[in-house]
């Protein structure tokens, strides 16, 4: 047997797979003993077969699921992430304790209170000279905005904005055609910036479209010396 | 792949019993006659004796003068010593050993493992076990089943539904991905020397 023959037959793996017939086991361990090549093959899968009885025999261990394996879903509870956590919960109760909910309590009862608003004097910018009537509060002081809206034929509804000394809308509240035809005192949140407002009252008609406005223009003051409310 | 060129030299090293190439010429051959002679012999002690006995009668001859006169055939001249020590064990189960024989016993390199075989092993066990852990489960459960449980090979197959020549590519292939890394090892143990 030469080397192509004993390859071509896959002599190796049928020699250690006991599969060849006495006389070819003859031929083959004659041209093994010979052959560089098919010693090595033979030896090579010999030692894999050999090494992998022991492995086999002794299957790698499944590693021991850790105690923060067995949490499951109670793992971030582990100190490594609960200290830090508990820690920063205490800062946000200690925050709310002590800050936040004060200061909501204070509003709350703030305006559950009777409280008397002043009103801004409010004329047309079309009517006022050049200097607007001013409105002292404190700061932060609602105040009370006495609106009489000139009905227009064309407008469904109405959109009312504040706009604040910058130009800026402060806020906007839209009202119905119906609900203008009366007077609506309006009240106002209060604001931390003193200075020009004004008060837009725009027409809008059913296809929404802006058809006119009416300015309202007064000078915010903040009352000196005294301090505001919390 | 040749490691060492069996030529005179070679040869005349293993006349005067240089250790080194003595250690190589058992590690190449050992597990050649040992894989031979388990096809053979009953039990692994017997194994064990007939291997031994093939080596030194193997060195004994080479210490004659004309004991080996083809140098490159020195694998066929192993092969043919160990079928004459079969066929001895075959005629009688138990026999006395030369004289000569136990002599060369003696000086043989020591079979027990080294510090730096034992790390090898392991290094070597670490790559079948990525070998098998690679290996579909059937494949595992098929290769366990024949060489550590060494069931009927016809009923494995049947069991797991391939057939003889599933189990030959099988072992080739495990083979062909141990193949580099015994080279490896081979390569290293020769830089050693």
């Amino acid at each position: 047997m030469n080397h192509s023959e004993a390859a071509g037959l896959m002599a190796t793996e049928k020699y250690l797979l006991d599969e060849l017939p006495p006389d070819l086991r003859e031929q083959f361990e004659e041209h093994l003993f010979d052959c560089h090549e098919c010693a090595l093959d033979v030896r090579a899968a010999s030692v894999f077969l050999e090494q992998g009885k022991a492995v086999l025999a002794n299957p790698a261990p499944t590693p021991a699921p850790t105690r923060n394996n067995d949490l499951g879903w109670f793992a971030w509870m582990r100190p490594a992430f609960a200290v830090p956590a508990f820690a920063a919960l205490l800062l946000v109760i200690g925050y709310q304790n002590l800050v936040t909910y004060p200061a909501l309590k204070s509003a709350v009862s703030q305006n559950q209170a009777p409280q008397i608003l002043t009103a801004a004097p409010l004329l047309s910018s079309a009517t006022r000279g050049p200097n607007a009537p001013a409105l002292t509060i404190r700061q932060g002081e609602p105040f009370l905005l006495p609106l009489d809206i000139v009905p227009q034929s064309d407008a469904s509804s109405y959109r009312i904005e504040l706009h604040n000394p910058a130009g800026g809308v402060q806020w906007s509240l839209v009202v119905s055609s119906e609900a203008a035809r009366n007077s609506l005192p309006l009240w106002a949140p209060g604001v931390s910036e003193a200075g020009q407002y004004e008060v837009a009252v725009v027409a809008v008609n059913p296809k929404g479209v802006d058809v006119s406005t009416a300015r309202y223009a007064f000078a915010l003051q903040f009352a000196k010396g005294v301090n505001p409310e919390p | 792949m040749q490691f060492h060129a069996f030529d005179s030299l070679y040869l005349e090293q293993l006349r005067a019993g240089d250790f080194r190439t003595q250690e190589h010429f058992v590690s190449y051959f050992s597990e050649l006659i040992r894989l031979k002679l388990s096809k053979r012999l009953r039990s692994r002690a017997e194994v064990d004796d007939a291997r031994q006995e093939t080596f030194a009668r193997v060195l004994t001859a080479l210490r004659r003068d004309n004991g080996v006169r083809q140098p490159e055939r020195l694998g066929a001249f192993v092969n043919s010593v160990c079928n004459n020590v079969l066929l001895e064990y075959y005629r009688s189960d138990s026999q006395a050993p030369q004289a000569d024989a136990e002599e060369v016993q003696a000086n043989l390199p020591d079979p027990a493992l080294s510090a730096v075989d034992i790390i090898a092993n392991r290094e070597m066990q670490s790559e079948v076990r990525h070998i098998l852990d690679q290996l579909p489960e059937k494949d595992r459960s098929l290769i366990k089943a024949i060489f550590l449980d060494e069931r009927d090979k016809d009923e494995v197959c049947l069991d797991l539904g391939v057939d003889r020549e599933y189990l030959r590519v099988l072992l080739h292939r495990a083979k062909k991905s141990f193949k580099s890394l015994y080279l490896k090892r081979m390569a290293r143990e020769l830089r050693q020397e």
